[in-house]
């Protein structure tokens, strides 16, 4: 029994000793990596709508969206987009100007199977942009499908056409909502 | 043992993916890329050394019993350290290796070191022994993703290999990490063998 209890107070101590060490290095770094995603969310925006300087946050039923200006005059949209994947969720943004013409889609995490689905944000050597997402930039969102218009990576059709449909969709729920 | 000999064991003798076939399981998962073999490596040295270094500090206070409990709370404790790090100081790399990072709390390579090592000798030992345990893991990752990468994606570090040909993709999934590990061991089991009737 007395041996037990120093089990337990072993044991006990040292959780209490991981968990104050842990919350301390959480309060230190929770401000740094909520700065760091503001900072690459605000550099995927500006990717998907080149040329914009503001962004405005804005939500229509279940949609999440961000108007983008340009010296103060609205040029597209930048969508906030989920979609799941084959090895999970993918968080994606992808912009469009005001006739519903892709200006970029940016891939923000995902799951997909290293080496297969996760190429879709492959950059080339000697090339800036993916070049699975380059396919997308100056096509109409309604008109973009796999096999169609769009070259799907080899071996990952699934999380080639998960990312199209979603952007695809979500562009054409956007457009309906605003009226046009 | 020479103090040496600590930090050269993990090289090739105990190698722990080839000789030891500890964490097979990252090996599997992560050894598509050569730069991604890499990164797992590292990090996973890191937190080796780390933990390790914890592991021994504290190995004459924890009773025999619930010792497996109190090495695991340390270790899951370090790795959570290092990822919270990388995601606040160094974000590049955290988005290249942000994944594995969490999975080097199951990596029995680490645990299997604790256990084996760090729990029986001093702090000094254990950080050498941790230090070429990792270094050993971290050359066997990047001999594994560099034959995966080469033959399943045609391309090495990235840079295509400069023959083209199609690339067969069964090597990029499971089965091309399999059978390398597999050929792999095959190769250095009979190496060894030779050396030993040499002598």
């Amino acid at each position: 029994m007395g041996q037990m209890i120093r089990f337990g107070l072993v044991l006990g101590v040292i959780c209490l000793v991981a968990t104050l060490v842990l919350a301390a290095v959480h309060e230190v770094t929770k401000p740094k990596i909520e700065e760091q995603a503001r900072i690459e969310r605000e550099a995927a925006l500006k990717e998907v709508s080149p040329g914009a300087d503001t962004f405005k946050a804005e939500t229509a039923d279940d949609i999440e969206y961000y108007e983008a200006y340009k010296g103060g005059e609205l040029t597209g949209y930048c969508l906030k987009l989920m979609a799941r994947g084959y090895g999970g969720y993918i968080h994606m943004v992808a912009g469009i100007d005001k006739d519903g013409v892709i200006t970029g889609v940016r891939i923000l995490e995902h799951a997909e199977t290293p080496g297969l689905g996760s190429k879709m944000t492959e950059v080339k050597p000697g090339e800036e942009d993916p070049w699975f997402l380059r396919q997308f930039v100056g096509k109409s969102a309604a008109s973009i499908e796999v096999k169609k218009n769009i070259d799907a990576i080899t071996g990952a059709t699934i999380s080639s056409r998960v990312v199209t449909d979603a952007v695809r969709e979500g562009a054409d729920k956007l457009m309906k909502k605003l009226g046009k | 043992m020479r103090i040496t000999g600590e930090l050269v064991k993990g090289l090739w003798r105990e190698n722990p993916t080839f000789r030891m076939m500890l964490g097979l399981c990252p090996t599997l998962a992560v050894s598509t890329s050569v730069v991604n073999g890499l990164g797992m490596g590292i990090s996973a040295t890191f937190v080796l050394v780390g933990s390790s270094a914890m592991v021994s500090m504290v190995r004459n206070v924890v009773p025999e019993k619930v010792r497996i409990p109190c090495f695991i709370v340390i270790i899951a404790t370090f790795v959570t350290i290092v990822e919270l790090m990388m995601k606040a100081y160094t974000p590049l790399l955290s988005r290249s290796l942000g994944i594995y990072v969490p999975l080097i709390v199951v990596n029995c390579v680490v645990l299997g070191r604790a256990e084996a090592f760090a729990s029986k000798k001093g702090v000094w030992r254990s950080v050498l022994d941790a230090l070429g345990m990792g270094m050993g893991f971290t050359w066997a990752l990047c001999v594994i993703s560099a034959i995966r990468e080469v033959a399943g994606n045609g391309t090495i570090f990235g840079y295509p290999v400069g023959v083209s040909f199609s690339p067969p993709l069964f090597m990029i999934l499971a089965p091309g990490a399999l059978l390398t590990i597999g050929l792999l061991i095959g190769l250095i089991n009979h190496l060894s063998l030779r050396e030993d009737g040499r002598r």
